[in-house]
């Protein structure tokens, strides 16, 4: 057993104890400082993780578990997803009546289940990481308990995924009643003279639906615009970073690592589901008022486009998505952290509430066009640079299957459609004429650096990709497919 | 007589939770709940005949004993009568009739297809002893996170039960 390998879990999990207990101690006026000191505990943790060696996987746990440059891949990206969640749930903790400290360790335990499925290379260390995120966030999404619209968020988000986890586990029994094995590498060597094997399929096809819950694929993603609606502004961004990216990490090591031959067996599949998701997430967004709902459904249409990196089935396509992931993280939190500040005094986020912000505040209105910009891929923003990596590892592949053209097409067309709703919202930014009662707005320093680093690295990552895309390509490198 | 006693609780299992959803007679919730329990011990005789003896008591004790119990005391101290028959949506009851036909369908061709039962017999070792040292060598690592989650769930339950939290 090698439990040094898995050091990073088990100090978020240990800091995530710590701030649950200075809770205790903690005078309610003092308590947002644990959401600081929780983000400053992960800064070193996010430090401690450069002195981690990975030329080698390293596999512990009896191969359950497996440290490579993949997961050390996500398990920074989420601890850099957290870092910013935490310090915009500092600002939006105000609007807690209580708890604000058990949100900030709540989300620390979500972090360590996310770090966990980065790792997990058996099914049962998969099952339990994602448990142990979903059980968080279904606290996490009914934080509001006083306003119905979050618990109602919450109930939703507790059956459906309740219903994807009874999913989930039946394909992984019978997966396992097909090959005898829930480990990882075993499985790639028993799934390569199975491929026809029905009963692995048929279990595969259920672990598809689990994990395509989380990320919000079609035909699985009836919850999200309700759920992302309702719940806090801070847990809605956790959930479309956070959440998100663990699912495609556990889908990406699954199809890649665990069952190749499978995978580009169902290249026709992944692509139906990309380009459907792709073309429902963009149009139903564009009849929305609600600024978070209509989030709700272009998160949708992220998930699609990064489903097209997995049904590329390349190396290019993964590290697409990689890159793709990072600028969206930083991009859906500066959008997320201008809507908690604007938003602070309205209970309902109606973009009309946006009319004339680049009065109001210059600098929230600019923040906020830059972020809808990235989302929208435009040059020279993170956004555009992840979606051209994306189509690019997509096109490469049409020489394989012809269908590629297709989805390349489906891309293009659902990128045009969300234009139209992201200048929508920077048009009642700038040129709406309705006058309202104006709240001030007040951005504190913390908001303000965070606002800071997103813009700056939603810029660098558009300008200069080299750094990020080295590191993903080793990553992805090490997925063996 | 394996076979036989395999059927006898398997059929249980499903009838007994068909009648915990779509109970025909009463729409009363105390009934439903009693027909968790006997859907929750046909389950625990279908562990028994597969060697997993520990599953089997746990399964009748955590479940049927402990979890059912408190279901019971909060539908009473609710005082529910009855729920509400609502009326199906055609649409949706047609909806779900073609999920259950789609995913039964895909489930039972592939089970028939496939010669379930025919190759390996692994013998489970079910017993407390070899379970538990299964849980504390090769699945020490999900049995710690599920320490986390216990933990997350406690304090879920408080922060979103209790009246007042400072």
């Amino acid at each position: 057993m090698n439990i040094s390998a898995s050091i990073l879990e088990i100090a978020v999990v240990l800091l995530g104890v710590v701030i649950m207990l200075a809770d205790l101690w903690t005078p309610p006026k003092y308590k947002s400082w644990l959401g600081v000191g929780s983000a400053a505990g992960l800064l070193l943790i996010l430090a401690g993780s450069f002195f981690l060696q990975v030329n080698e996987p390293i596999q512990a746990f009896g191969g359950m578990y497996v440290l490579d440059a993949f997961a050390l891949f996500f398990k920074r990206f989420f601890i850099v997803a957290t870092m910013l969640v935490l310090l915009i749930s500092v600002e939006y903790s105000k609007k807690f009546q209580s708890g604000s400290g058990e949100y900030f360790s709540l989300s620390l335990f979500a972090l360590s289940g996310m770090m966990f499925a980065a790792s997990a290379n058996h099914f049962a260390l998969l099952f339990v990481s994602l448990e142990l995120i979903t059980i968080t966030f279904y606290i996490l999404t009914s934080f509001l308990r006083h306003q119905i619209i979050s618990l109602e968020a919450g109930i939703k988000y507790l059956i459906l995924g309740a219903l994807s986890s009874a999913f989930l586990l039946y394909g992984i029994a019978l997966v396992y009643g097909a090959t005898g094995t829930m480990q990882f590498d075993a499985l790639r060597a028993q799934s390569a003279n199975m491929v026809q094997s029905p009963l692995l399929l048929v279990g595969l096809l259920m672990i598809l639906a689990g994990l395509g819950f989380k990320i919000a694929a079609f035909p699985f993603q009836i919850w999200a615009p309700d759920v992302y609606q309702g719940s806090p502004n801070s847990t809605t961004a956790f959930l479309a970073v956070g959440s998100k990216a663990a699912g495609f990490a556990l889908l990406m090591r699954l199809l890649m690592s665990a069952v190749p031959d499978v995978a580009l067996s169902w290249e026709p599949l992944l692509m139906g589901m990309a380009a459907i998701t792709i073309l429902y997430g963009n149009l139903c967004a564009l009849p929305q008022r609600n600024l978070k709902r209509l989030l709700g459904y272009s998160s949708i249409a992220h998930a699609g486009y990064l489903m097209m990196g997995v049904a590329a089935m390349s190396l290019n396509g993964s590290g697409a998505i990689l890159y793709y992931l990072s600028g969206y993280l930083f991009t859906v939190i500066a959008a997320f952290l201008v809507i908690i500040l604007v938003m602070q005094h309205t209970g309902a986020e109606d973009i009309i509430q946006l009319a004339q912000l680049h009065q109001r505040a210059p600098g929230l209105a600019g923040m906020l066009a830059l972020s809808m910009v990235s989302l929208a891929g435009i040059p020279p923003l993170a956004g555009f640079f992840g979606k051209f990596l994306l189509l690019r590892a997509v096109l490469e592949q049409a020489s394989v299957h012809t269908a590629y053209y297709g989805l390349v097409a489906v891309a293009v067309i659902g990128v045009v459609i969300s234009l139209v709703y992201y200048f929508g919202i920077i048009r009642t930014i700038y040129w709406e004429k309705q006058q309202l009662v104006a709240d001030e707005i007040h951005v504190s320093p913390i908001s303000r650096v965070v606002l800071w680093v997103c813009a700056v690295l939603m810029i660098y990552l558009g300008i200069l990709p080299n750094r990020l895309m080295e590191a993903a390509s080793t990553a992805v490198e090490s997925l063996k497919f | 007589m394996e076979a036989l006693l395999f059927y006898l609780f398997a059929s249980l299992t499903l009838i007994c939770g068909l009648l915990v959803v779509a109970n025909p007679l009463t729409r009363n919730p105390v009934t439903s709940a009693m027909f968790l329990v006997l859907t929750i011990v046909s389950m625990a005789g279908l562990f028994v005949l597969l060697h997993a003896f520990f599953l089997a008591a746990v399964q009748v004790m955590v479940y049927a004993g402990a979890v059912i119990v408190l279901f019971l005391f909060v539908i009473m101290l609710l005082d529910i009568k009855s729920v509400e028959q609502k009326g199906f949506n055609p649409l949706s009851l047609f909806m779900g009739l073609l999920g259950l036909l789609a995913v039964g369908g895909m489930v039972i061709q592939s089970i028939l297809r496939s010669n379930v039962g025919q190759g390996l017999k692994p013998q489970l070792e079910g017993a407390t002893k070899e379970l538990g040292v299964e849980l504390f060598t090769h699945y020490v690592l999900a049995f710690e996170i599920m320490g986390v989650l216990l933990l997350v769930g406690m304090m879920g339950v408080i922060l979103l039960s209790k009246k007042d939290l400072k």
